[in-house]
């Protein structure tokens, strides 16, 4: 088996829920478990995704590793160093690409790529020579100079993505990657993501579109209500239809919650 | 290297979009032309008044050719006799009677050392437009007398005591809102539209990230400040009929005293709107909190027009420090160590809340929370 680069451990992370939030989900809880002790491992050079209904945890698992928010309990370690107590030394080995985080409107592809190259600590002809290579294969050489508001969905896209790994990470975390693209947009992420793979990159996405799953991830882990279900191979997981799988895994839970 | 990137970030957004500069700079201008033609309005008018002035000793030919004159320009002039100068001071200054005459004894006779002064009010229109006139007949008579002039408040005084009262609050007002009109679009907005979560994902030190905004937005505000602060000193003394001149006569240490003052300041009005905008969830939410910010603010700098006396505990109070001691330094006194306690005042603060800010951007519940 290849290197280890991310290793989750007993994440847990607890939300306190508003008393608009109770009334909008009519429920009298004050507080939600939104991962409950997750743990697994991904691998160098592979896709790993995390699948799961919504609310399931994906995207609270993936702010915990990019350091966004701090774990209540548990830790996890990205190229050995661990969020909980590195989270700088974390954020330089990752890329992480989600709706959530945005590029300013006012300023060119060009200007943000030497941006964050310098807030990443790039050198400079390191970053001039990623910025001629990355623009070219995307093709955002011909609107560098055009102010990122005046860009078109698509090309936004690509400019996130490219702005992503300005630094040149060991891990991508990409959150719902596809999620509100059309064909042809959606096609360059993945197409991307398994040119990221070729290159050795770790990627972690999540995800709740079952062909996107099959079509690029080496492993997947299944999470619903927060804990892992199912964990590994995509083969051993999907046993030939990954969505069978899933379902009979949810109702499976599901009765036995009930 | 990370801070340099980001204190450019903020130049290159401001310096680039012709709308910002145009925002900033305009109040200046606005003012400026706005005082001006107020003042051009104001002074323009001619008006007629009933003199009212007291006058000691004998002159009845003298009185009775300023009668004349004064006829006809236009306007009346009624006699009072002196009983006590002090009273009658009093009302001058009130406006209550336009002036004092005192002839020297048996005046007409001109003997030697033959005088006759003038007390008036240069800030009563009436007061300066009778001086004016008397005066020009006075000396057109041209016989050997003296003509003295004592004006209950000098020319220079009068422009220091404006200065003094109005430019502090001034100063205070233009700087808050020079901060505020940028300070919330590049914090809160950032922070609303989700690009300051951007740089968060990254390894720049939060504390990087929260003086990348101070520091960048303190210098921008501060021209903005300063462009509206020449707007007022440039114009006031259109808009109070002064000459431009009347309004500097402060020595080298007062200006640099002065500019300290200001610069402590700015950055601590940026640090507090930025620590908000931090907290904020909106730029709308920003705004309200801002908004009481500033009402408070502008209390504080009120302060001095309603307690005549504030003592040198004044230094470690934010605000309320760098208006008693302008108004100190305009009145034309040389409060060098309060103002440079006020001024490292100011700057502990400023570094206190850049503390502040960078524990706010660390906070999850404060930067993620819904």
């Amino acid at each position: 088996m290849s290197e280890e680069i991310v290793r989750a451990e007993g994440l847990k992370k607890t939300f306190t829920l508003s008393k608009k939030q109770q009334k909008i989900e009519k429920t009298g809880e004050t507080r939600r478990v939104a991962v409950n002790g997750l743990s697994f491992s991904a691998y160098r050079g592979e896709i790993y995704g995390l699948l799961g209904p919504n609310g399931a945890g994906k995207t609270t698992t993936l702010r915990m590793l990019s350091t966004l928010i701090r774990p209540d309990a548990g830790d996890a370690f990205l190229c050995g160093h661990s969020v909980v107590k590195e989270p700088a030394k974390v954020r330089d080995e990752i890329g992480f690409m989600t709706s959530e985080l945005k590029l300013e409107g006012f300023f060119t592809p060009d200007y943000l790529f030497d941006f964050f190259g310098a807030m990443h600590g790039v050198e400079k002809s390191t970053l001039q020579r990623r910025k001629r290579e990355l623009f070219e294969k995307f093709g955002i050489d011909k609107f560098a100079e055009v102010q990122v508001k005046n860009l078109s969905t698509g090309m936004l896209q690509k400019v996130s993505l490219v702005i992503s790994i300005v630094h040149d990470p060991s891990v991508v975390i990409f959150d719902e990657p596809t999620n509100g693209l059309d064909v042809l947009t959606a096609k360059v992420v993945t197409d991307f993501l398994s040119e990221l793979k070729a290159m050795g990159k770790s990627v972690l996405l999540s995800t709740h579109i079952f062909s996107l799953v099959e079509k690029l991830c080496d492993r997947v882990g299944i999470i619903f209500d927060g804990k892992m279900v199912a964990e590994g191979p995509l083969d051993e997981i999907a046993k030939g239809d990954l969505e069978k799988s899933f379902f009979d895994l949810y109702y499976g839970i599901k009765g036995e919650m009930v | 290297m990370k801070l340099l990137a980001l204190i450019k970030k903020e130049f290159h957004r401001f310096f680039h979009d012709p709308r910002l500069i145009v925002t900033m700079l305009l109040p200046g201008i606005v003012i400026f032309l706005l005082y001006t033609i107020m003042g051009e309005a104001i002074h323009a008018e001619p008006q007629k008044y009933d003199y009212k002035v007291y006058v000691q000793g004998e002159a009845p030919s003298v009185t009775s050719m300023i009668e004349m004159a004064v006829e006809e320009s236009g306007n009346t002039v009624e006699w009072l006799p002196l009983e006590d100068m002090d009273a009658a001071k009093k009302q001058v200054e009130e406006g209550e009677a336009t002036a004092i005459l005192t002839f020297t004894e048996n005046f007409e006779e001109l003997p030697e050392n033959s005088a006759v002064s003038v007390v008036y009010d240069p800030m009563d229109e009436a007061g300066s437009g009778f001086y004016a006139l008397s005066t020009a007949l006075l000396e057109q008579i041209g016989m050997r007398f003296s003509i003295l002039s004592e004006p209950l408040v000098s020319e220079e005084g009068l422009g220091r005591e404006i200065m003094q009262q109005i430019l502090p609050f001034i100063i205070v007002c233009f700087v808050f809102s020079a901060c505020m009109s940028i300070t919330l679009e590049s914090v809160a907005g950032e922070k609303e539209r989700g690009t300051l979560s951007t740089i968060l994902v990254t390894s720049a030190k939060r504390s990087h990230i929260a003086l990348g905004k101070i520091v960048p937005l303190a210098c921008i505000s501060m021209l903005g400040a300063l462009s509206s602060f020449l707007g007022v000193v440039l114009s006031m003394p259109k808009l109070m009929g002064l000459s431009v001149g009347m309004l500097g006569g402060y020595g080298f240490g007062t200006y640099v005293l002065l500019f300290l003052l200001i610069l402590s300041f700015v950055p601590l009005i940026v640090a507090l709107i930025s620590t908000i905008s931090t907290a904020a969830r909106s730029v709308k939410e920003a705004s309200a909190y801002t908004s009481v910010l500033m009402i408070f603010v502008m209390v504080i700098s009120l302060v001095t027009a309603f307690v005549p006396v504030i003592g040198d505990w004044a230094v470690a109070i934010p605000v309320l420090n760098a208006v008693v001691f302008m108004q100190e330094l305009l009145a034309g006194a040389v409060p060098v160590w309060q103002s440079l306690v006020s001024v490292g005042a100011n700057l502990l603060y400023t570094a206190a809340l850049v503390f502040v800010m960078t524990k706010m951007l660390s906070s999850e519940k404060i930067m993620f929370g819904k």
